[in-house]
């Protein structure tokens, strides 16, 4: 494996993504300052604001770095380079993850700095916002593992519907799990193992993922 | 013992509704091979397996050295590639993708790559979907050109630029090639394209190699015969005759092993020949794939 290839190539769509990157940064830190104002209304808009600004960017980089590499034919330019498949999966996987994290801590950190302020957050919706995070994460990897599995704007498509959805319900899921529902009331912090398995679950979901999309990509026959 | 460039060995690739089949094929070093073909004959598969982007179901392909697609990248190093349906990223200027790929060739030679600026009459500060579809198909060129490749693989890089635009892409092409010494393989199904800079010719069909040989060999042994047969003579079959064309007394044979001994066997039958005719690379590409489809319905 060439690193240096594959980081020319993640360079290469930071550079075209800068312009989404800031945006969605912008947009994030705007819905912080609506959960700033205060009040469960504001707290709830910000929220969905948030959530929303994140998927945006998650499903944007999906289409924009691996559908539109083959929707608009760059992508024999690219593997015109002097790289492998693998590289340019690890590439694309990595990329578009470190990508999407740039945005996705910011305004994660951002979240996590709202409890810490006197009159924030409650303490005990830390861990289900925690939870949700994650699952935003593993929502985004979804789209990307379709994306770059399958090339096609259709399926790409269907993943960030069923994201949206899993989102919801697994929102709604995790708000009503009796140790999280319980903590969600308290204005202290009451960290649960359920809260620590949920965390387990999804980050072990995330890894077989991208596991399975590096596994689905070395049996593709045809690149371009 | 030839240096080889390019050599398939009886490889294979199959689609639902697309055989290529058995293909064997070599590019001896510093030769320009024009890869003839129509629409759908094989030529955008046959050059992506052989840059290592679709994998052959059967055979051997080595390309520089390297076993392919295994080695595509070591390959990739020294291979420049441009084809009709490859495209540069529309919000970025040339500059950026110059220093782009620059960065991943180490033979990329930035005092080349300003002259081909120049030389192509671009503009490095231009984005890309700014220019048109001429000017995007010589910024593709100077990028497979600047990084100094020893093998140019150019698939239909001409088609569907207008006749001054692809005037001025083959003459740039062909005063770039004139003064280098690389092996470059240039399909097309526009055989006026090919004929002006290939020394070497390989033409297609369904997914299967029709014929392969030097040009002039091709320039040389093609003649057509203009004959007036003699009341009742009947033309006998001659060697190396693919096609007999025209009428009765007024045949017209086409052969691929052209002898002048076959006008003295013709004027020996008491036919007078009228006229040996040169064929263009067009014609001899039409007939000859021709003769095999209807060889292959016989």
């Amino acid at each position: 494996m060439n690193y240096s290839m594959v980081k020319r190539l993640i360079l290469k769509d930071w550079y075209l993504q800068r312009m989404a990157i800031v945006a969605s940064v912008l947009g994030g830190i705007g819905a912080l300052g609506v959960v700033c104002i205060g009040g469960q209304a504001a707290f709830m808009i910000g929220l969905v604001l948030l959530i929303t600004a994140l998927i945006a960017v998650g499903a944007h980089l999906a289409i924009a770095t691996m559908v539109n590499e083959r929707k608009e034919q760059t992508l024999s330019f690219v593997m015109s380079l002097p790289i492998s498949h693998a590289e340019y999966t690890l590439a694309k996987l990595l990329g578009t993850l470190v990508i999407f994290m740039f945005p996705y801590l910011v305004l994660v950190l951002g979240s996590a700095a709202l409890f810490a302020i006197p009159h924030g957050i409650p303490h005990g919706l830390l861990p289900f916002t925690t939870i949700m995070a994650v699952e935003i994460l593993f929502n985004t990897c979804l789209m990307i593992a379709v994306a770059l599995v399958t090339e096609s704007q259709g399926w790409t498509v269907a993943a960030i519907i069923v994201g949206n959805i899993s989102i919801n319900i697994v929102g709604y899921f995790v708000a009503h799990l009796p140790d999280i529902e319980r903590g969600m009331q308290s204005s202290s912090l009451m960290w649960s193992p359920t809260a620590s398995i949920a965390l387990l679950v999804e980050f072990a979901l995330i890894a077989l993922m991208l596991c399975l999309t590096f596994f689905l990509q070395s049996r593709k026959r045809d690149f371009v | 013992m030839m240096d080889l460039t390019v050599e398939f060995k009886g490889v294979g690739k199959h689609y639902p509704h697309f055989n290529l089949d058995n293909i064997d094929l070599v590019l001896p070093t510093g030769s320009i091979m024009g890869f003839i073909g129509a629409n759908g004959a094989g030529k955008s598969t046959t050059i992506r397996i052989l840059m290592g982007l679709v994998h052959q179901d059967l055979g051997a392909v080595n390309v520089l050295g390297h076993s392919m697609p295994s080695q595509q990248a070591a390959a990739k190093l020294d291979i420049g590639f441009v084809s009709e349906d490859m495209r540069l990223y529309g919000a970025a200027t040339l500059e950026w993708h110059m220093k782009f790929v620059s960065s991943m060739f180490p033979k990329w030679d930035q005092a080349y790559a300003d002259k081909l600026v120049q030389r192509f009459d671009l503009k490095p500060q231009q984005k890309i979907k700014g220019l048109s579809h001429g000017q995007r198909v010589k910024a593709a060129l100077l990028l497979a050109l600047a990084r100094k490749p020893r093998l140019l693989v150019l698939d239909e890089p001409t088609t569907g630029l207008d006749p001054v635009a692809r005037r001025e892409v083959l003459g740039e092409l062909m005063a770039v090639l004139a003064d280098e010494d690389r092996t470059i393989l240039f399909s097309s199904h526009n055989t006026q394209d090919v004929e002006q800079i290939s020394d070497q010719i390989t033409f297609i069909d369904r997914g299967r190699i029709v014929d392969s040989d030097d040009k002039e060999a091709f320039l040389d042994q093609w003649r057509r015969l203009r004959l007036v047969l003699p009341q009742h003579a009947e033309l006998p079959h001659l060697p190396g005759v693919i096609d007999v064309g025209g009428s009765g007394r007024l045949p017209v044979l086409t052969t691929n092993r052209f002898d002048p001994g076959m006008l003295t066997v013709c004027q020996d039958l008491g036919a007078t020949v009228q006229a040996v005719d040169s064929m263009t690379l067009e014609e001899i590409f039409v007939t000859s794939v021709q003769h095999r489809r209807e060889t292959l319905t016989v």
